[in-house]
């Protein structure tokens, strides 16, 4: 199935409905990323927290993704930080909450 | 090199009392052999310091195979020794053909660490695997990792979900691909 692409304002953007081969209905990754974070959590431990970015970074990577660059998280030093995992997922968690209380 | 007693050598050799002809000849055999199996792992080898565990190991065969025979003399034991040894010589020379030994392994510094490779073996390494991505894909699949949705994550980088789950799809079938093949492995 031929499918034209019609782009929009930026370059890569496409519409949703333009790519009806990427499951969306039942998948989104989460399965995925829930393993990835399993693993790192069990097989990267870094009590001596080397290389890890600010916790204040990592706040502003949960309150304004936007505006936080990949050198100030020290590229993907995360994928092998359990320390730094631990964080970002009470601080998700925490936002959760704050906001389904609002 | 201090000659090992026989004693020493055959300290594994255990036999029931109706084959006590294996250890007696044994010993007599170590004692003619040892000369030329030192030699032989010098000459081979270029250094005879694995020479007991050579010659331990060519006992070992040795027992095996006398164990399953008629009882035999100290020359024919010894003959099938000397033959035992070179063998693993041969052996050993072939396996650590392409290795180049510095030194000795009483020369290296003590070391607490165990064996960092053990706790990493079965993670995966996602540095590697996103190796060569661009930066925004990066960016997309550390938030992703945050438990952020991907509708949040387009917005955040200033596109949309199909973009930026299309941006992301390649990197995310490898990393599927890695997770299958150690979920295999173990």
């Amino acid at each position: 199935m031929n499918v034209a692409l019609s782009r929009s304002f930026r370059k890569d953007a496409v519409t949703l409905t333009e790519h009806p081969f990427i499951p969306f209905d039942n998948e989104d990754d989460s399965l995925l990323f829930e393993k990835l974070q399993e693993q790192v959590l069990a097989h990267y431990p870094n009590p001596e927290r080397k290389g890890c970015p600010d916790p204040a970074v990592l706040r502003n990577l949960i309150d304004n993704p936007s505006d936080v660059t990949l050198a100030e998280l020290n590229d993907l030093h995360i994928f092998k930080c359990a320390e730094c995992t631990r964080l970002l997922i009470e601080l998700r968690e925490k936002k959760k909450h704050t906001q389904a209380s609002e | 090199m201090r000659l090992p007693t026989p004693a020493d050598l055959c300290w594994n050799v255990k036999c029931s009392p109706d084959q006590e002809w294996i250890e007696r000849t044994l010993r007599i055999a170590v004692e003619n052999v040892w000369p030329q199996a030192l030699e032989a792992a010098h000459s081979r080898n270029g250094h005879g310091s694995h020479v007991v565990e050579i010659v331990e190991s060519a006992i070992e065969h040795a027992v095996c195979r006398l164990k399953t025979g008629d009882p035999l003399g100290p020359e024919q034991v010894t003959q099938l020794l000397q033959r035992l040894v070179l063998q693993e010589v041969r052996r050993r020379r072939r396996a650590n053909g392409r290795m180049v030994f510095v030194g000795s392994s009483e020369e290296l510094p003590p070391t607490t660490v165990r064996n960092p490779q053990i706790q990493i073996d079965c993670a995966l390494d996602l540095e590697i695997i996103l190796q060569g991505e661009p930066p925004d894909v990066r960016l997309a699949l550390l938030l992703r990792y945050s438990r952020f949705r991907w509708s949040e994550i387009a917005a955040a980088l200033g596109t949309t979900e199909a973009a930026v789950r299309l941006r992301c799809k390649r990197a995310i079938e490898r990393i599927r691909e890695q997770q299958e093949g150690e979920q295999h492995e173990s």
